[in-house]
């Protein structure tokens, strides 16, 4: 199982998005990616997206503004 | 469901950095709480109804904010991400909007009062469609519309700044040359005000039913969308 931290401090919406869906392409099942993001609007669209693909998803606050959103990879 | 769920079933390796701790920001809310209410009865000694606006304005941005309301993602994320779980709910706020204003214009219209808002109802031209594919480009690229760009501003993200500098240059902008597309393009259109034409209860009726229309294409492709992904 690898772990893979995508940096998305300081990226707008929608390319935190754009940028988890073209990593978790390149990923195995199994893998876990965890973006780091602070654009509020990502902390949306980022989990609905990857819910919507069937993905284990969890969304964890770690500072004010600053989330990561942690995404196993199912299929 | 919670965005902060805690208990993780996902395993994660162990070496990862602690957590910063985070300030507490109790304080900050309360000193901010006096500056408002400061400013809004300092506002309202000028008169004019403008505390109003500023009291207004700061719910309006406060609700922006809490519910991750955003025009542009409504617009955007059928494309990218095939959910248009928020292009119904801005269709949901206009129908509700639908209501209330109709109910506002009615009320004024039977009192025999001057129906307000009315300098709003402008010609539909091709200027309308232009502007509004060049918004749609702009706002995608920007992050966020108008009223986003300003909320997440003032959430402190600082890229933002940028789209709000440029976001004034061109408003500015705009409003200079505003008189020569008025006058050359707006103009030549038609206004339409709906209930001169369909009578008042037939213009909210017809303008739910659109909306109704387009909320249910929007549940059709969202379900299209998500059938299609997970095979």
């Amino acid at each position: 199982m690898k772990e893979v931290i995508l940096d998305c401090f300081g990226e707008a919406c929608p390319v935190p998005l754009v940028k988890a869906q073209n990593k978790m392409k390149e990923m195995a099942v199994g893998d876990v990616l965890i973006v780091q993001i602070d654009h509020s609007c990502a902390m949306k669209n980022l989990p609905d997206w990857a819910r919507g693909e069937g993905h284990n998803v969890e969304v964890e606050e770690t500072s004010e503004g600053e989330w990561e959103v942690i995404i196993e990879k199912t299929k | 469901m919670s965005e902060t769920e805690t208990g993780s079933s996902i395993r994660r390796s162990a070496t990862r950095a602690p957590r910063k701790p985070k300030p507490n920001q109790l304080p900050f809310a309360l000193i901010l709480l006096v500056l408002v209410i400061a400013g809004a009865l300092l506002l309202n000694r000028q008169g004019n109804g403008i505390a109003w606006y500023f009291v207004t304005g700061l719910v309006f941005g406060y609700i922006l904010q809490r519910s991750r309301f955003c025009f542009t993602a409504s617009m955007r994320d059928p494309y990218l991400t095939g959910s248009t779980q928020l292009t119904r709910t801005v269709l949901a706020a206009f129908a509700i909007t639908t209501i209330g204003f109709a109910a506002i214009k009615y009320g004024a219209f039977r009192a025999g009062q001057p129906i307000p808002g009315q300098g709003f109802v402008v010609p539909i031209s091709f200027a309308t469609v232009i502007g509004a594919f060049l918004f749609g480009i702009g706002m995608v690229i920007a992050g966020g519309c108008a009223s986003g760009t300003l909320m997440r501003v003032g959430e402190g993200f600082f890229m933002q700044m940028l789209s709000m500098t440029f976001f004034v240059v061109g408003s500015l902008w705009g409003a200079h040359d505003f008189g020569w597309w008025k006058e050359h393009v707006i103009n030549k259109g038609k206004a339409v005000f709906l209930p001169d034409v369909f009578g008042w209860f037939g213009a909210v009726v017809i303008q739910l039913a659109v909306i109704w229309m387009l909320y249910m294409a929007a549940e059709k492709y969202h379900e299209a969308k998500a059938s299609a992904g997970s095979h």
